[in-house]
């Protein structure tokens, strides 16, 4: 069964198309790297599937259900936002208390690896307003594994964090995936497409050209890297091409 | 919609603006009562203190409080939460804090030093144009996506209705003066709040020569208990539909 599937997903804004004519299916135990110039409309993809903003056409599904008004269907996503902000006078203890509450969650039903990983054990008794930008995105991270989601939305998850902390962030995106979550992130670091993704999707003017594995990339142009087999192989493809996912 | 209201209300208890606010209005409550030693008179003088000052705290504190968790307020609406219960939670939240700030400001010195019927209807007053304006906050920063502009709508706001609402009600009454005008004035004094609640203070002062024209043609109209109750209820809609709109705003609105 398909984890996410896109059916004809556009959205415009005003007279401006962000997004038009997305399909595609994602399937558990997936991380797809969902790359493409600014605005080429990542983040919109993104919000459309967590919900922020309503499709102008097409139609989205969730673990074989159309997504419509019903919020429940979000339990199943874990989402990490490229800048995370919290209440400024909350502890780190009283956050995650508070996003238990709202998920309903059990004591012991949690994920807490990701806490003694990445050190936040350590802030639990400290105020938000005096965490550090990378401090809060750990948090963040903690936020998004915590409740075992099906489908986990990292938006460049390692974007301020330190390189230990972003290694391990990223050994639990695969120990997740290893799990059978459904990861898509975006993110501008061709290494980090290259080492994580089993599908690159690459968006440009807010058309999907392709979600293919970064290896057929690779060995289509000849290039070892990602980074110099992306530009050559984008070169390739006829201007309106857009592959049938 | 219980749990965010819970957390944002404790997040909210340790927030200096609001502790600020508190001390702010218990200082200047305090000092006109030690300052006047008729009691009515500080009473009258505190009523214009807190007219003006708070709808517009309330207001612009409201607009930079949900700016200042909009990210946050982003990643609650990821939740499996209803976009309407997150927005109650958050009007309900910060009306509770910034009653408490009031009630703690206002309403000790007022208990302590003139616990009279002008004093109680200062406070019910004080206390819905809190939320009135908290609502109106909320309403204007649902609906702007930039922070400077939803202040500056706010200021806008306060400004025309603590200034030139009265003086556009006045140049109406004037300009028609040998004309039946009352029946008009009345429900466009009704139309806002701040007018409203002064009206509600001047009935039980009795002095409508000190607050304006408009006052003295609503106690003409309204001077019973008929027109308490209008009054409340006009209030509780200028409450309600300002929260109700950005509740509603939010739900449809792209994030």
């Amino acid at each position: 069964m398909d984890r996410i599937a896109f059916e004809g997903l556009g959205k415009r804004y005003h007279d401006q198309w962000a997004l038009r004519g997305v399909n595609a299916r994602f399937v558990e135990g997936e991380v797809v790297m969902v790359i493409g110039p600014n605005g080429s409309g990542k983040t919109t993809l993104i919000k459309c599937l967590l919900g922020l903003v309503k499709a102008t056409e097409g139609a989205i599904q969730v673990n074989g259900a159309l997504v419509g008004n019903d919020p429940l269907y979000r339990a199943a996503i874990g989402y990490m936002p490229q800048y995370a902000e919290f209440p400024r006078e909350l502890t780190v203890d009283q956050l995650l208390r508070m996003m238990n509450d709202i998920r309903d969650a059990r004591s012991g039903s949690t994920d807490d690896r990701l806490i003694k990983l990445l050190g936040v054990d350590a802030l639990l008794d400290k105020r938000i307003i005096t965490l550090s930008g990378g401090m809060r995105q750990k948090v963040s991270a903690v936020l998004a594994f915590r409740y075992r989601p099906d489908i986990l939305v990292l938006d460049e998850p390692t974007a301020g964090l330190d390189p230990v902390s972003a290694t391990k962030l990223l050994d639990a995106v695969v120990q997740a995936k290893r799990n059978g979550a459904t990861v898509l992130i975006t993110s501008h670091i061709m290494e980090e497409v290259q080492r994580l993704g089993d599908r690159v999707a690459y968006l440009q003017d807010g058309r999907l050209r392709f979600a293919l594995p970064p290896e057929t990339i690779t060995e289509v142009t000849g290039e070892p890297s990602l980074a110099l087999a992306l530009p050559k192989y984008l070169a390739q493809l006829p201007p309106a091409h857009v592959e049938s996912l | 919609m219980w749990k965010v209201y819970k957390y944002t209300l404790l997040d909210l208890a340790r927030n200096r603006f609001a502790l600020g606010y508190a001390l702010l209005l218990l200082l200047v409550s305090v000092g006109l009562f030690m300052l006047e030693s008729d009691n009515t008179k500080a009473l009258i003088s505190l009523t214009q203190v807190v007219l003006a000052l708070v709808p517009l705290l309330a207001l612009i504190f409201t607009i930079i409080y949900f700016y200042n968790q909009y990210e946050f307020t982003v990643l609650l609406a990821v939740q499996p939460l209803r976009r309407q219960s997150i927005t109650r939670a958050q009007f309900l939240a910060i009306g509770t804090a910034l009653l408490v700030s009031f009630l703690f400001g206002v309403g000790f010195p007022v208990v302590a030093y003139a616990p009279s019927p002008i004093g109680w209807t200062l406070l019910l007053t004080g206390a819905a144009l809190t939320l009135v304006f908290c609502a109106l906050g909320m309403f204007i920063a649902v609906g702007q996506r930039d922070r400077a502009k939803a202040v500056g709508i706010g200021l806008a706001t306060w400004v025309f209705m603590v200034l030139v609402y009265d003086s556009l009600l006045l140049w109406l009454m004037f300009s028609f003066s040998d004309r039946p005008i009352e029946p008009v004035i009345v429900p466009l004094a009704a139309l806002n709040p701040i007018d409203l609640s002064r009206i509600l203070v001047m009935l039980k002062v009795d002095l409508a020569a000190l607050l304006g024209y408009t006052g003295a043609v609503y106690q003409k109209f309204f001077g019973g208990a008929g027109g308490m109750l209008v009054s409340f209820v006009a209030l509780l809609l200028w409450m309600l539909l300002p929260a109700w709109g950005a509740v509603r705003t939010f739900a449809r609105k792209d994030l």
